[in-house]
């Protein structure tokens, strides 16, 4: 029986004698086709890795999913992507769940870590694959006998709408892609439609019940009570909780605010619950949340979500998976969750926690928001384009060499923040300027102020 | 009629159908019907925004100015942004469009001598949206609520877009405000502004969740 210890305890070792990949791609392509052969070690990984899956073990499978596939990742394929569906199916017996699954791993590895990105076809098969996913998922009669581990299935459906966001970047990219790619795009128009995103989402979302399931759990009642067959399943609530954070992002790449916040309805954002453990998902709904609430005007609100959120996420540091990979994107968010707030507190100056104060008055922000305290419009526009999520177009044009698009989503949605700015800056000057002042002169004045109680105290100790 | 419309709008808009173009007459109609009978439904508004965005060959200019208007006569909500946002970069350049967005500015910044001066040279698009004038004028009553103490009595009829004895009586009597002879008195704003004193309160609940932390 193989148990997972072999790789924790030098069982890479035994695999030295495992010629590497020259480098030269010419070669290792060859390489490849004639010579290849799956090492030794990446074959038990993906027989015993299908078993767990198999039998459900999902904290075995967290482990091999979040430890044992980067490890054997950075060992046999650091310069390849993971090998071929074609020469795992053997491997697995074709486990058709299995493959989907491996599969899923395999495109998210090449979206990561193959520079230049995917091409088209790794593009088209990874959103065919998805489809292959959800269909068996969402067309069962009766729920399907898969358990996947919450922190992989926050990632399936976060990385789904990243690979649609990230299509929709590099077909608005026109003038940098050949014509090669430019007919391969052309002639594949369902792939990665926004609408059988939102499709997905959404189906996930009713099969779940779990706007029904968070509603009675805000009430204090039981979940499962309104779950239904599917809901009370692992699987299909979390993919249905996950969706939601994937509508609230998918809508706020489109810049609809209303919907994007509506869909979180019935979620307390604050509060610990069944649903609040992963943590780059907690990180994740108030990034976006935040950010609708600013676009929406409701400042108030963005500063309470965006400062807790920055608190929750002071104090949990070192809780986060050390996979540095997750830590950029966390690291990126938090930063843009501050600037986030710094716009906001110049907006609508208030009191927020004094960890976070503190970091606002270290690094630059608080040159930045001192520059946008005093109007400094092109300090707001930076300030707002670095911390704003990618803006998509929902409804690319077809393609032609030379235009480009794509830039003027983000033009756009920087256009709509920036004429909110021109009414708080020139014309509603009183409110602010007022709020300011009075807040750097009450400082100001009780300081003097103990200065010069301190001084008296000093007079009076003076003997004469 | 009008009724079973918002049901079955209701109903469109509560699941995927609310992406289907198939519905957009449906929901133009009732856009139509919002202007026609001082009714507004902002979800469903956007969501023909949305389809636009979708699908910019249905792209009807002019409903999209029905609900920009509509958006306007529920200031100070930010209506008027959530549409702006979604309106596709291209048809920002419409002049009509353009026009209902500077309207929408000059309201915004309370400039309402401005706004009504553009409005009154516009009758046929802002007329077509029913009660149009009054939504604006509840706008106005409810910014020179929190502003005046008094407000002289030619500059209040002024403001409301240049209206008659009559019709300011009426304005003047549903606010609850006391005519003064040239004056009108609004309330004692003394009441209202006051130096705010921000205390940090720290409840067991907020405590909760960091003694679980630590």
């Amino acid at each position: 029986m193989y148990s997972s210890d072999d790789y924790n305890e030098g069982g890479y070792e035994s695999y030295g004698d495992y010629e590497p990949h020259t480098g030269d791609p010419q070669y290792d392509l060859e390489y490849d086709r004639s010579y290849y052969q799956m090492p030794e070690m990446v074959k038990k990984f993906l027989v015993y890795f299908r078993n767990m899956i198999t039998e459900g073990m999902t904290f075995e499978i967290l482990n091999l999913y979040e430890n044992t596939f980067p490890k054997l990742t950075e060992q046999y394929f650091e310069n390849t992507p993971w090998p071929d569906e074609k020469e795992v199916a053997p491997v697995v017996d074709s486990d058709h769940v299995f493959m989907i699954l491996y599969k899923e791993l395999y495109f998210r590895d090449i979206y990561a870590r193959v520079p230049g990105g995917p091409k088209p076809e790794q593009r088209f098969l990874s959103f065919y694959n998805y489809c292959d996913l959800f269909n068996y998922i969402l067309s069962a009669e009766t729920p399907v006998p898969l358990e996947l581990p919450d922190q992989w299935l926050w990632e399936l459906i976060d990385e789904f709408v990243y690979q649609f966001q990230s299509f929709a970047q590099y077909r608005s990219r026109t003038s940098k892609l050949s014509q090669a790619e430019i007919e391969a795009l052309n002639s594949e128009n369902k792939a990665w439609d926004v609408l059988c995103i939102l499709n997905v989402l959404h189906s996930l979302v009713d099969k779940s019940n779990i706007k029904k399931q968070l509603e009675v759990y805000a009430a204090g009642g039981d979940p499962d009570s309104v779950a239904g067959e599917f809901g009370r399943h692992s699987l299909y609530k979390m993919l249905g909780y996950f969706s939601l954070v994937g509508l609230l992002r998918l809508h706020s790449l489109l810049g609809d605010y209303y919907q994007a916040i509506k869909v979180l309805e019935n979620i307390e954002l604050h509060k610990k619950s069944q649903y609040s453990h992963v943590p780059a998902c907690q990180i994740s709904t108030s990034y976006y949340v935040g950010f609708a609430y600013m676009m929406m005007r409701r400042y108030a609100d963005a500063i309470r979500t965006l400062s807790s959120a920055l608190l929750y996420m002071q104090r949990t540091k070192q809780l986060f998976s050390s996979r540095s990979y997750q830590n950029d994107q966390i690291n990126k968010q938090t930063e843009q969750m501050y600037h986030l707030l710094a716009i906001c507190l110049v907006l609508h100056p208030q009191c927020v926690d004094e960890s976070i104060q503190q970091v606002l008055r270290e690094k630059n922000y608080h040159e930045k928001m001192f520059k946008m305290q005093y109007g400094d419009l092109g300090e707001f526009e930076s300030c707002f384009t670095f911390a704003c999520p990618k803006f998509l177009s929902p409804c690319p044009p077809p393609i032609e060499p030379g235009s480009n698009y794509g830039r003027d989503a983000v033009k756009h949605q920087t256009q709509v923040f920036m004429d909110e700015l021109d009414f708080y800056i020139d014309n509603d000057m009183i409110h602010i300027a007022d709020t300011k002042v009075a807040h750097r002169y009450g400082d100001f004045f009780i300081r003097k102020l103990l200065k010069f109680e301190e001084l008296n105290r000093k007079l009076h100790h003076i003997k004469i | 009629m009008a009724e079973t419309m918002r049901q079955t709008v209701a109903t469109i808009l509560k699941s995927i159908e609310r992406y289907n173009p198939a519905n957009l007459q449906t929901l133009e109609r009732y856009v139509e019907m919002q202007s026609r009978e001082n009714t507004y439904d902002l979800e469903a508004n956007l969501a023909v925004l949305k389809l636009y965005q979708f699908n910019p060959e249905n792209f009807n200019p002019d409903i999209t100015c029905q609900i920009l208007l509509k958006a306007l006569t529920n200031f100070p909500h930010t209506d008027f942004t959530l549409c702006k946002c979604l309106l596709l970069e291209s048809v920002v350049e419409n002049e009509t469009i353009s026009q209902i967005k500077y309207l929408a500015d000059i309201l915004e910044q309370c400039d309402f001598a401005q706004f009504w001066n553009r409005v009154h040279q516009m009758p046929e698009l802002c007329n077509r949206i029913s009660s149009f004038h009054d939504s604006i004028r509840k706008f106005v009553c409810h910014v020179v609520g929190i502003t005046f103490q008094t407000i002289d009595k030619s500059n209040l009829a002024n403001l409301l877009g240049g209206i008659d004895d009559v019709s300011l009586k009426h304005w003047v009597k549903k606010y609850g405000w006391k005519d003064e002879g040239n004056l009108i008195f609004i309330a004692t704003q003394d009441e209202n502004i006051k130096t705010k004193n921000i205390t940090e309160k720290i409840e067991f609940e907020h405590l909760a969740p960091l003694m679980a932390i630590l």
